[in-house]
């Protein structure tokens, strides 16, 4: 009886179509949600995660497809019917009252429900939803949200969600805010609601909580589903990772020559940068004529630390230096003035104005930089004809308005803006968002021909390909810290997607590794295996060990370490290497058994070594008693 | 074992600033009746719950449309167009059904800013400013230009009856109030308003009816405008095509004062009645002074101005804890 309701689908979403303007955010997406189930919904940042949980909701309603709740055709478009039929959602960009109470925000639905209201009742059983959470203490039901953290709110947002006693519960990215501790909670609600017989559906970007809960993963890539309802059990890192990235597009990147780059003095250096609340620490150096990827997830940070570099964001901390002097803050009139170009990620809101004209939008930081009083467009007419030639638009159209062009015909407009006050930095966050493969060429060779004008570029892009395609070098950014410098040559996609990543684990191991330096000595580290490559993602050396050359956020062809014979053999037990170097190798498992990458100590030759089995079965065990747990108790 | 229900109805902050404003309108009171003798006798304290009437119930219609994060622009002069609608269906019905169809009118008047603003999107502040353009010149029009007199006596008596002493234009402000203030904070429909104003797509995605209560304030506001107006037409027994004019400002002015945020999802009604009174009282002391009526508009004019001032420096202090 249970087993043929297993089998059953709660929910049926096929081929669901969502256009917003002319770009489709979904193309034929397609999932399927069954009770005692716990279904990942995984994709690469824009891939329409949230567009489908949105439609599946209510919230949007889709251009097309069909979605069935038991059997049935569902309502869509409408959040009152979605919410009637027992489906919730735990919003990402959370969706709450900031000016109402706690108490609520968490009973919101409720006030669209038939029968009398018992403020009384509702509180008890807000009581009740929270201490579940963990937080009855610490999160006030009679305080306004808008003076909650963010953490706070996330907590808010999934009560809500639980308030609803939903058959259906879809969390996008609910831990993106959360503690560990916070996360191991809401993991263990999860689980019971499953076990109750409800159906979850789970957004998120880190893969570990991917492997740690879910039962089926569901992939979309570019608004399709690639993958759907496969067993999790059956997957590891690398297989979800193919398939979020995919292969699609030709080659339509040349590589510049970066011959000699490091060479060239340095233009732009940012130090230890800080803009709360997203930007933590984020350091990055750019040399003259070279093109800098600042990659990362959405939210990580890099917009934000693209606003703060230029003066748009508050900076609290850290030094930006243009050319050796140093920029000050929260002035983007000095920053042009020092020499620094930006194009802003949303077009329509932050780079066009739109009813002024092609010429007029094209003078505009030129305005900016220019100190006289008049607007000096006749002096620079010449140079902005060419600029004009050299786009491919006919200068007669000057006075035309910029909204009559196409999104890359604006796109190249605003970049020539830019080049119009000859920048010594020019930094473009998602310069080809919504811009189609052609116009994406050009504005490619557009980028690469000022690099070779000696412009040092920065380019922001969600879009790990286009990124190793253009740029020679990749900073990484996640959670607000720049976790990686790397040479463009050595990352992969998959590689970037994994330093991309947030990792719940990533402070914890960090502290193992240390940990085992001082008990041992040598050096101890994590990372990940690709095949004959190897990314170091935390590295601890002990005193009275040679450094072994391995560095946080790099990635290395195993015959470069000083441990090529360890990484090929991945064996159990010591490998010692031809200049006596004795490694331990372990791999790292969750409690389900998925690959978290590999954790080893290395030790010089001669010294003591430690019971290879013991130590083994302790990094082993890394994840078996989490100090989540720990604290708990 | 859970705290009293009384905490949830006023969070810490909201009560914290209206109280502020009872305080301030205490002192007023006070340093009111050291500078004029004849500020609180009897008469002159009938004489500002009288002139409350009129200002107090146009303020609750402005009170949930600015919760919503509307403006409502046009209830003066829809106060003025339902005055003279009143005084004309007086001559043809008896009294409570000419008054049931004029506030009918100034409902009318409300639904179809509401539908304006809620259904196709358009801004509050010109979709109102049209309908104050256009209730005022209607006004005029109908009205034939000049004010109309010789209503029935009968009308009198919603004003000059009283119950245990108190007349009964009071009592209709007071149960006014004290019926909206349960609304807005017990019922359903009441939290929806504030949902609306706080975030409307945090109370679309909890299945909310949104359109619904983004239109019903405008539809209650234009009533109310036309119910303010019929106490007024009693007291005064006349209509007056001019009557009305700049009722809107001070309305604003009283909500704002009260606490309300004009970005919506924040105020109280409680609040807007210490606005209701603290302008009431401005406009009798600079009267009793001898004021020039000129220099009123100044001073008016220069409290709106503080009193959002005042909001936006306490909004960026708890911005920053």
């Amino acid at each position: 009886m249970a087993d043929s309701e297993t089998q059953e689908p709660l929910l049926e979403a096929r081929g669901v179509t969502r256009l917003f303007g002319n770009a489709y955010a979904l193309k034929d997406a397609a999932i399927t949600l069954r009770r005692h189930e716990i279904c990942g919904l995984l994709g690469a940042n824009g891939a329409g995660k949230s567009t489908l949980s949105r439609i599946v909701c209510g919230h949007l309603s889709p251009s097309s497809g069909e979605i069935l709740f038991k059997g049935a055709p569902l309502a869509v478009g409408s959040a009152r019917d979605a919410l009637r039929s027992g489906i919730a959602l735990v919003a990402q960009e959370t969706s709450l009252a900031p000016d109402m109470s706690v108490l609520e925000n968490i009973f919101l639905p409720s006030y669209a429900m038939p029968g009398r209201l018992s403020f009384g009742q509702l509180r008890q059983k807000a009581q009740a939803i929270l201490s579940e959470l963990g937080h009855d203490h610490v999160l006030p039901l009679d305080m306004e949200v808008r003076r909650l953290s963010a953490a706070q709110r996330q907590l808010v947002e999934i009560a809500k969600a639980l308030a609803l006693n939903a058959e259906l519960v879809i969390f996008d990215e609910p831990t993106a805010s959360l503690s560990p501790t916070e996360v191991v909670r809401l993991f263990d609600i999860m689980a019971r609601l499953k076990n109750s017989g409800k159906a979850l559906a789970f957004v998120s970007h880190r893969l570990e909580e991917v492997f740690a809960i879910t039962d089926r993963v569901t992939i979309l890539r570019e608004g399709k589903t690639v993958a759907e309802g496969v067993p999790t059990a059956g997957l590891t890192q690398a297989d979800i990772i193919r398939h979020m990235v995919g292969r699609d597009i030709g080659n339509v990147y040349r590589k510049a020559s970066s011959a000699a780059a490091n060479e060239q003095p340095v233009a732009l250096e940012v130090i230890g940068l800080n803009a709360p609340p997203t930007v933590r620490d984020v350091s990055l150096t750019v040399r003259k004529g070279e093109i800098l990827g600042l990659g990362g997830l959405v939210g990580a940070g890099r917009s934000e630390s693209a606003e703060a570099i230029f003066g748009l964001r508050h900076r609290s901390g850290g030094r930006v230096l243009v050319g050796g002097k140093e920029i000050p803050p929260n002035n983007p009139i000095a920053a042009i003035r020092a020499g620094l170009g930006m194009v802003a990620e949303d077009r329509r809101a932050q780079n066009i104005v739109p009813d002024m004209t092609v010429g007029e939008n094209l003078f505009l930081a030129q305005m900016g930089k220019h100190k006289g009083f008049g607007r000096g467009h006749s002096a620079r007419r010449k140079q902005a004809r060419d600029l004009i030639a050299r786009l491919g638009l006919p200068d007669d159209r000057m006075d035309a308005n910029l909204l009559h062009f196409s999104g890359g015909m604006q796109q190249k407009v605003i970049i020539a803006r830019w080049l119009l006050i000859e920048p010594e930095v020019l930094i473009l966050d998602e310069p080809t968002k919504g811009v189609d493969i052609g116009t994406r060429q050009a504005i490619y060779e557009l980028l690469r021909e000022v690099a070779e004008r000696g412009i040092a570029v920065v380019v922001i892009s969600s879009d790990f390909e286009e990124l190793l395609g253009i740029c020679e070098r990749v900073v990484v950014v996640s959670d607000g810290y720049t976790i990686a410098d790397l040479p463009a040559s050595r990352l992969s996609e998959e590689s970037l997607t994994l330093l991309a990543a947030p990792r719940s684990s990533a402070e914890r191991n960090a502290a193992f590794l240390r940990d085992l330096v001082t008990s041992h000595g040598g050096t101890a580290f994590w990372g990940l295996i690709d095949e004959d490559r190897f990314v170091c993602l935390s590295v601890a050396t002990g005193k009275g060990d040679a450094p072994m050359g391995l560095a946080a956020g790099h990635v290395y062809l195993a015959h470069e370490t000083a441990i090529p014979l360890a990484l090929e053999r991945r064996k159990p037990g010591m490998v010692t290497e031809e200049d006596g170097r004795s490694t331990l190798l372990t791999r790292l498992s969750n409690r389900r058994g998925h690959d978290l990458g590999w954790i080893g100590l290395s030790l010089p030759s001669g010294s003591k070594l430690p019971d290879a089995d013991a130590l083994s079965a302790r990094m082993a065990g890394l994840f078996e008693t989490p100090q989540d747990d720990e604290i708990d108790a | 074992m859970s705290a009293p229900n009384r905490s949830f109805a006023m969070p810490k902050f909201a009560s914290t600033l209206e109280f502020r404003m009872l305080g301030l309108a205490v002192v007023l009171a006070v340093i009111l009746s050291f500078i004029s003798p004849h500020f609180f006798t009897e008469r002159n304290m009938f004489n500002i719950l009288d002139q409350s009437v009129v200002l107090g119930i146009v303020a609750v219609g402005m009170t949930l449309v600015i919760l919503t994060g509307g403006i409502d622009l046009s209830v003066g002069s829809v106060a003025g167009l339902t005055g003279i609608v009143l005084a004309l269906l007086l001559k043809e019905f008896p009294i409570p059904v000419a008054i049931v169809l004029a506030i009918g009118c100034g409902a009318l008047i409300g639904l179809f800013s509401g539908v304006l603003i809620a259904v196709f999107g358009l801004a509050p502040f010109v979709v109102t400013l049209g309908v104050m353009a256009m209730g005022r010149s209607l006004a005029y029009i109908v009205s034939g230009q000049r004010s109309i007199s010789g209503l029935p006596l009968g009308l009198q008596d919603i004003v000059y009856t009283t119950v245990l002493g108190i007349p009964t234009n009071v009592i209709f402000l007071i149960a006014l109030y004290i019926a909206t203030w349960a609304w807005l904070t017990y019922s359903k429909g009441g939290r929806t308003i504030y949902a609306v104003g706080s975030n409307i797509e945090a109370a679309r995605a909890a299945g909310l009816n949104t359109l619904f209560y983004s239109i019903f304030p405008y539809v209650a506001c234009g009533a109310l405008a036309a119910t303010a107006m019929t106490f007024s037409l009693a007291q005064i027994m006349s209509a007056d095509p001019i009557g009305g004019n700049q009722l809107e400002l001070d309305a604003i002015a009283a909500v704002v004062i009260g606490g309300a945020s004009l970005y919506g999802g924040r105020g109280s009604i409680f609040g807007t009645l210490m606005g209701v009174l603290i302008m009431v009282m401005i406009r009798n002391g600079l009267n009793l002074l001898g004021v020039s009526p000129f220099w009123q508009g100044t001073a008016i004019g220069a409290i709106i101005i503080l009193a959002l001032l005042a909001e936006r420096l306490i909004t960026w202090k708890s911005r920053r804890v």
